[in-house]
């Protein structure tokens, strides 16, 4: 009976886990934290498993659990959050490091509540619908946060385009 | 809906246009090629988040949580476990029996005033009493300090303080209480047994066990 819960559970998260690990560093910028936090969400959702309704909704169910613990241990300063002001990228961990880096510069300078939204948008795969479920807040919120979470991102990395999309 | 609304929804979502967004870009070329470079942006920003995964993290992951899960089970036996031995023992351990915890408050509370008011009397009484019980008050009982009838839950017994070798006990014969099995109680530093006899039953209540447990023996082999 628990082996087929079990069978059951790791095929449904299985294939979700390297998403959510990235989506853990991005929030971290921490490979070491994001693998613990990634381990507290996995044995988390294993416990509410059996309450667990919609199988097929599984990711989404991972992510908020991760987004939740995230919240949690960053408020109990259990977890340490890189310093937006610190470089931390690491090339091994990257396939375009420069890019990364980049990436990891336009992202401190988002909100945090719209740097959520965008990373469980382009990791996750989610609608606004499902982001805005997931954090709380309306769906027109969540849309304005993406809306300019891009805005900025082609601000930092093009910096033509920011001009061009106001002029277009 | 015009290029401002489609801008807005292209940048929320990039990857789910809608039909009216993407019959928009069909008719607008300025928004088409708003779109193919938010998708071009999109694309790269895949690209950059995708860090690499470590190294056996699925296996790390699943395995640390069914390690976990284990190491809960076996705590959750041990949780259990301590339950039900602390169980066993609420149910072993001796509990007061209502009928010898009667005794021992006549002692406590109702003894001295009934010693202090007794009128003169009648050892016969006792031994009658006793032989309607079917029990013997033999000698080695010890020093029959007081005899007297007493008044007890409703009914009349005959109450008798002994000294014995180890301690003064009181003793209640009552021939209005049948008991099933011996019965047992503790309280005020006082403890007392009450022994099914014929017809009646036998307290022994005093702050010997050993004077209890010689006063019974006594009792039993009479």
């Amino acid at each position: 009976m628990l082996g087929s819960r079990q069978a059951a559970f790791e095929a449904a998260v299985g294939d979700c886990l390297e998403d959510l690990y990235r989506y853990a560093y991005w929030l971290c910028r921490d490979r070491w934290q994001a693998e613990d936090l990634a381990q507290e969400t996995v044995l988390r959702a294993w416990r509410g498993w059996p309450g667990l309704r919609e199988h097929r909704a599984v990711k989404g169910w991972l992510f908020t659990i991760l987004y939740r613990e995230f919240a949690r241990g960053t408020g109990r300063r259990r977890l340490h959050v890189v310093p937006d002001d610190e470089l931390h990228i690491e090339p091994q961990d990257h396939a375009d490091p420069a890019l990364a880096i980049d990436v990891d510069r336009a992202l401190r300078a988002l909100g945090e509540e719209s740097r959520h939204a965008l990373l469980m948008q382009v990791l996750g795969g989610f609608s606004c619908a499902e982001i805005a479920s997931a954090l709380g807040a309306s769906e027109g919120a969540v849309m304005t946060r993406l809306t300019r979470a891009r805005q900025a991102l082609r601000r930092t990395l093009q910096p033509d385009a920011g001009r061009e999309a106001k002029e277009g | 809906m015009n290029c401002l609304e489609f801008r807005r929804v292209a940048l929320a979502e990039p990857r789910r246009l809608e039909a009216e967004a993407a019959r928009h870009a069909e008719q607008c070329d300025a928004c088409k090629e708003f779109l193919v470079r938010a998708l071009e942006d999109e694309a790269r920003l895949a690209r950059a988040l995708r860090v690499r995964a470590p190294e056996g993290l699925r296996a790390r992951l699943l395995d640390r949580t069914a390690a976990a899960r284990r190491s809960r089970g076996i705590l959750a036996l041990a949780a259990s476990l301590l339950a039900a031995v602390a169980i066993a023992l609420v149910l072993a351990w001796p509990r007061n029996d209502p009928l010898a915890l009667a005794g021992i408050d006549f002692v406590v509370f109702e003894e001295a005033q009934a010693i202090l008011e007794a009128k003169p009397a009648d050892p016969g009484e006792l031994r009658r009493v006793a032989a309607q019980l079917g029990v013997a008050l033999p000698a080695q009982l010890g020093e029959l300090r007081y005899i007297g009838p007493c008044p007890f839950q409703g009914s009349t017994g005959q109450h008798a303080v002994v000294k014995t070798a180890f301690g003064k006990a009181t003793l209640m014969l009552l021939p209005d209480r049948p008991l099933a099995s011996r019965a047992v109680a503790s309280a005020h530093g006082l403890e007392a047994v009450v022994v099914p006899a014929a017809g009646g039953s036998v307290a022994i209540i005093s702050g010997s066990s050993r004077s209890l447990e010689h006063i019974e023996m006594l009792l039993k082999s009479s």
